[in-house]
């Protein structure tokens, strides 16, 4: 803008539509070197080696600089869709998304709407003790959740015990396992989500909900009609971001927990992907399996927003 | 739309959620009703609050407790004793720990930051052909997963030779795009007319980046900073990816211990606890902007 604006008015006030060349690049040079290093690193890091994935895909290469790649065809694409592994994975995929709904929308939206009635000073309290496990590192989460969790002497099964139930192996259970990493993530996200959706909250326009009870609108159909929808924007946020990184989030503890097992059984389509680029040093099959990922979250991506679109009520 | 509101640059002082309950429009203001609503809400939050805190609580109770007692169960622990955390400090060279994450956090925020603030100074300020497109292809990068990319970024550090190095932790997350967005967000909300003031008076960009608008946003970049540090802070998979050797960074070392010491719980216990403690330290301290910060980078 800084250089733009007084050629802006020219082209307006009817002179030759185009600047010259030089004009447009003398335009073009200052933001371009301020953009520079940002447009470097991403294509070094990012867009760069999302391309050599795409082409490693038909390629069979084990990692080793010295080692040729020889050419595999689509080979890559039809191991990948016929691997025993995938359907489990995909399985799990989706139920850790689903199951990481209720800690990252349901629950934060039921205490943001509760904590709005209680006195600001307890409300910052509870707020600030709630977000408090978002700040563990993964790897420190792993390793209390693992001593909480122990089948032996854990806090947890020791109450389980006190209670009259069966100790559970959570971990090593294929049945439960999926189940305490669900939790473990939950624990590490509710307090994020239940800020950002108070924040929300706190953004919505106190106009509406006085005029609606005014008017003899109850409570319930204030928050159902008026507060939910103006929310819906945050609420789709929230919703598309767990999509998109529940299986980012879980990664760590599946690593440091469980390494995908018992059996599969908490395996995810990255750690899978992970597990066959760098321990069967078998990059073209990861890179396919890359690709395959990446396209179904950017079609998952693309179905959200459209729906978001559609969806979201603003307040204009 | 509600969320511009937040997102615009505030002081951090007018923190969204920190300000005094909203006023409630179909509150009668005292009641039977009223009162249980507010002791239903006390209750809800109070449980919440004990399920996020009760495993810090115990990772330090447990890390404090004498080594014959690890195994206890009781809520309190007592007698203290440190021997965990002395245990620990011969094992593991968790000062050279400390510092290394230390020093790659630093680094990380330090240089996203910059980046960050020339890149969203780029996008806020000028208009220019291809301008959409270029952010498009700053916003998409977010949703390129590091594992989809890792194996030619681990063939590229291989090559660039900063394969366990720490240098190798830093250079591949140097662009933010949580960070770009979150400043063109803070510089597109800047009065105008300073930038323009500061041209007429002859400055070049860059003065005016440095001298009018730095200056301003220091709220926003404080804030920003405080998140990109705990984020580099707790980042595991770069680390885990170009780091083997235990005696590199928190994440790494604390990990290979805990396969290593399995059940020594009071040790492992004493180890997270020093891998989170210095995050908590500057919770306690800035907390109302570690939480704006979150909620900032949360809000787009």
């Amino acid at each position: 803008m800084l250089v733009e604006i007084p050629e802006a008015q020219a082209v307006t006030e009817g002179r030759p539509a185009r600047p010259s060349v030089t004009a447009r690049l003398r335009g073009w040079l200052p933001p371009l070197a301020y953009l520079a290093p940002a447009l470097l690193f991403l294509y070094l890091w990012t867009y760069r080696p999302l391309g050599q994935t795409f082409q490693l895909s038909f390629f069979n290469w084990n990692l080793l600089p010295t080692s040729p790649m020889t050419p595999a065809g689509t080979d890559n694409y039809t191991r990948v869709l016929g691997l025993p592994e995938l359907g489990q994975a995909v399985w799990n995929t989706v139920v850790y998304i689903l199951a990481l709904l209720p800690f990252t929308v349901l629950i934060p939206a039921a205490v943001a709407l509760l904590a709005r009635r209680l006195p600001g000073r307890s409300r910052t309290l509870y707020q600030a003790l709630i977000f408090a496990p978002t700040l563990v590192t993964p790897v420190a989460a792993a390793a209390v959740w693992r001593w909480l969790l122990d089948p032996s002497s854990g806090p947890v099964n020791k109450a389980l015990t006190a209670l009259g139930a069966e100790p559970l192996n959570f971990l090593r259970d294929p049945d439960v396992a999926i189940g305490a990493i669900i939790l473990i993530s939950g624990w590490s996200l509710l307090g994020f989500a239940t800020l950002v959706i108070s924040a929300g909250l706190a953004g919505i326009n106190d106009d509406y909900p006085a005029a609606a009870s005014l008017d003899g609108a109850s409570r319930w159909q204030i928050t159902r009609l008026i507060t939910l929808p103006l929310l819906s924007p945050t609420v789709l946020f929230l919703v598309l971001t767990t999509t998109l990184l529940s299986v980012q989030i879980t990664f760590p503890l599946i690593d440091i927990l469980t390494q995908g097992g018992p059996d599969g059984a908490t395996t995810n389509v990255y750690y899978l992907l992970w597990q066959y680029g760098f321990r069967n040093f078998d990059a073209g099959f990861a890179g396919a399996a890359g690709t395959v990922f990446f396209v179904g979250f950017g079609l998952v991506a693309a179905l959200f927003v459209w729906l978001s679109n559609k969806l979201s009520f603003y307040d204009n | 739309m509600p969320l511009a509101v937040l997102a615009a640059p505030e002081p951090v002082a007018d923190e969204p959620t920190q300000g005094p309950p909203p006023a409630e429009p179909g509150q009668k203001p005292v009641g039977e009703n009223t009162r249980r609503r507010s002791v239903a809400g006390h209750v809800v939050l109070a449980v919440l609050a004990l399920f996020a805190i009760f495993p810090i609580y115990w990772m330090y109770a447990t890390s404090v407790r004498a080594p014959e007692d690890v195994l206890d169960t009781s809520p309190l622990p007592w007698p203290l004793s440190f021997a965990s955390y002395e245990y620990v400090w011969q094992v593991l060279p968790i000062g050279k720990l400390l510092v290394n994450t230390f020093v790659v956090a630093v680094c990380t925020s330090i240089a996203q930051l910059l980046v960050a603030l020339l890149a969203a100074y780029a996008f806020a300020a000028w208009q220019f052909r291809g301008r959409g497109l270029l952010y498009l292809a700053v916003v998409g990068a977010w949703l390129v997963p590091f594992q989809v990319t890792m194996i030619p970024n681990y063939a590229f550090l291989n090559e660039l030779g900063l394969l366990n190095a720490l240098a190798g932790v830093v250079v591949p997350t140097v662009c933010s795009t949580m960070a770009v967005m979150l400043l063109r967000q803070h510089i597109q909300a800047f009065p105008r007319e300073l930038l323009d003031a500061a041209r007429m008076d002859g400055r070049t960009s860059w003065g005016t980046l440095w001298t009018v608008l730095v200056p301003n946003l220091r709220p926003a970049l404080a804030s920003l900073s405080i998140l990109l540090f705990i984020s580099a802070w707790n980042d595991y998979f770069w680390p885990a990816l170009v780091l083997q050797r235990t005696d590199s960074v928190l994440q790494i070392g604390i990990r290979g211990f805990l396969s290593a010491e399995g059940d020594n719980w009071g040790a492992v216990m004493a180890a997270s606890g020093i891998a989170c403690l210095p995050i908590f330290v500057l919770y306690l301290v800035l907390q109302r902007q570690v939480m704006d910060a979150f909620v900032r980078s949360g809000l787009r």
